[in-house]
């Protein structure tokens, strides 16, 4: 008896000095300075403000920043668990709505309320979880696209906000100079926010269970994982920043309709920033994110038709599905040759 | 009583067309696993073909529509050389294929809008304004004439599927993919033959929706949902389940449109396939749940 107890007792060792190399190889490979860096180089960069109008560079780090925060939410479900959803500008519609019919009726601030509009996302997210993940695979794509169908069909008939001309918040005091940077701290904040989130979770039992889901939902439930528990929870966080980036966003823009929320094209980006830079990794949403948000700027700027961008975008995807389904972070690693900046799983 | 039977009217000739946009996806589905997302916009693309027909040469829909099929079995096919051959086996198939066809779905857009613009058309022969009169009851000509030739269409593909070899070999390879390869049937002969019927059809429902519904490049999204609806309704892959989902939905989205609002009409679409998810996920005829 006590033999076998011993034994166990050295196996439990030998795992946890195993274990422990393992913690410390990661972390000689780790670049903690470098998101750090950024993330300081990227608050300092409204600076240039006084030596000039640098408006435009601070709208698209803005904008990139939001798709960041939106592709690495959507990497929580899609990338750890596995559950793509092609409906999540769903919840970045009943972010924006809820925080901008609060600004627009009673001029509350709406940078203020995103963490609520997030929570308020997020309970849609778990509400809705608790049907459409009953299935998986194709169905749940199916069902995700569906509820975009129903919530356009919603908004764009509900008068209480406005139907399909939406609302017009009220625009900001500030001088031109500085209109952009209250909504430019916030969209950086929670982008930073979501990229560190999702690493926490990434790395929690929580996470090793979604990535357990992903592999074998079966086995998973077999080893005694509630299944179901993870995947609304995991449903309704990614809900949760994607709702608060669209409260931000809502405001930034100074209106709120349809057209701008629930255009099957956000849902794409936030899929196939995932994919280009590579599911289930925390920096794979943030390469790709730039990488797209910068291509699309050039593509527009070059080409300037809606239409060639839908089509850019689709040919990207399709490539990037067929010949590097695991993206760029991805990729690389599997070859050994991730560069360290990049190594932030 | 007149109005309830001149609404059934009306959803049944919908219902017709909409189970002839959803058996090619069940087709595909069935015997590929691959969920179409792009198939309504390939049913745009034979839309245009039917339109720039009639516009350019006057030739009527209804004797465009074998060349939009053939047109679009043939991108079908092309398609399925592209994108759709490379690696089977592989346990994430069916959702990789799913990406890819949205990605295609929105090339096809893409290419379409750029093309041709996104204004709303609809092809004009002069049935499609015209109808019959059966006492009160009004039948529109255009949908009385999709929904005819919808069904012959569907009627044909029955028949095709139960009493010829490559008939026999698509239902065996949806029955069991394995099991008839093992008997003799070459499986991916006749994933590409069931891929380009399905597109076919997808062309032959574009010429009719031509003129039925106006349309636009973006439209397909809508319809997406539509046609999701029914195939998972019908349980994934069943054919005949399709067809009774399309035409059940469709009569109660007419009565909906009637009496609640035409703007909800659609709106039974979506509510049904979640309704179906959340009661009964393997749908009507559906077999394999562990698929679904």
């Amino acid at each position: 008896m006590s033999d076998t107890m011993q034994e166990t007792s050295a196996v439990l060792e030998a795992r946890k000095a195993y274990n422990e190399t393992l913690r410390i190889k990661a972390d000689q490979s780790r670049a903690t300075w470098f998101p750090i860096t950024l993330m300081i180089l990227l608050m300092a960069l409204p600076l240039l403000q006084f030596t000039g109008n640098y408006n435009y560079m601070l709208h698209m780090v803005l904008l990139t920043a939001s798709y960041v925060a939106m592709a690495s939410s959507w990497n929580i479900l899609g990338g750890f668990a596995g559950y793509i959803s092609l409906g999540h500008n769903v919840f970045f519609c009943i972010g924006g709505y809820f925080a901008g019919m609060l600004v627009a009726r009673y001029g509350w601030s709406g940078i203020a309320l995103a963490p609520l509009a997030g929570l308020v996302a997020a309970l849609f997210g778990y509400a809705i979880g608790l049907i459409t993940l009953r299935v998986r695979g194709p169905s749940f794509i199916i069902s995700s696209i569906a509820l975009v169908m129903i919530a356009r069909l919603l908004f764009d008939h509900w008068k209480f906000v406005g139907g399909a001309n939406g609302v017009t918040l009220p625009p900001t005091e500030l001088s031109v100079q500085w209109a952009k940077l209250p909504y430019y701290y916030a969209m950086l904040f929670i982008a930073a926010f979501t990229v560190w989130c999702s690493y926490k979770i990434k790395h929690s039992k929580f996470g090793l269970g979604l990535r357990a889901i992903s592999k074998d939902e079966i086995k998973a439930e077999a080893a005694g994982i509630d299944t179901r528990f993870y995947k609304v929870t995991a449903f309704a966080l990614s809900a949760f920043f994607v709702g608060m980036t669209g409260a931000v966003w809502g405001e930034y823009l100074t209106y709120i309709r349809p057209s701008i929320f629930l255009v099957i094209l956000i849902a794409a980006y936030m899929v196939l920033m995932c994919i280009l830079g590579g599911k289930g990794t925390i920096a794979g949403p943030v390469i790709g994110a730039i990488l797209l948000t910068a291509f699309n700027e050039f593509f527009v700027a070059t080409m300037g038709a809606s239409e060639l961008n839908i089509l850019g975008t689709g040919v990207i995807m399709a490539v990037c599905l067929m010949f590097f389904p695991h993206g760029i972070v991805g990729t690389l690693a599997r070859k050994g040759k991730l560069p360290k900046i990049l190594n932030w799983d | 009583m007149d109005q309830i039977i001149q609404v059934a009217v009306l959803g049944i000739g919908l219902g017709g067309v909409f189970a002839l946009m959803g058996s090619g996806l069940s087709l595909v589905f069935g015997v590929m696993r691959i969920v179409n997302l792009a198939h309504p916009s390939l049913i745009i693309g034979g839309a245009y073909i039917a339109y720039w027909g009639f516009k350019l040469y006057g030739i009527d829909p209804l004797i465009m529509l074998p060349v939009c099929a053939v047109i679009l079995a043939v991108t079908g096919i092309l398609f399925y050389k592209a994108f759709f051959e490379r690696d089977a086996k592989s346990a994430t198939y069916s959702e990789m294929t799913v990406l890819l066809t949205f990605a295609i779905a929105m090339i096809v857009e893409g290419a379409l809008g750029a093309a041709f613009s996104n204004t709303q058309r609809v092809t004009s022969p002069v049935y499609a304004t015209d109808a019959f009169f059966i006492g009160d009851v009004f039948i529109p000509k255009g949908q009385l004439y999709a929904g005819i030739v919808s069904i012959m269409i569907i009627g044909l593909l029955a028949a095709f599927l139960k009493y010829s070899r490559l008939g026999y070999a698509i239902r065996a390879t949806t029955q069991n993919r394995e099991a008839a390869a093992l008997l003799g049937v070459n499986v991916n002969m006749v994933g590409l033959m069931s891929f380009a019927i399905g597109i076919g059809l997808a062309g032959a429902a574009g010429a009719l929706t031509s003129f039925v519904f106006s349309f636009f490049p973006a439209k397909h999204w809508e319809w997406v949902a539509i046609l999701m609806s029914l195939v998972v309704m019908g349980g994934m892959g069943s054919i005949l389940g399709t067809v009774i989902a399309a035409f059940s939905l469709s009569i109660v989205a007419a009565f909906v449109g009637t009496w609640i609002g035409s703007t909800w009409s659609t709106m039974t679409f979506f509510l049904a396939l979640f309704l179906v998810l959340l009661f009964r996920p393997q749908g009507l005829f559906g077999e394999k749940p562990e698929l679904v």
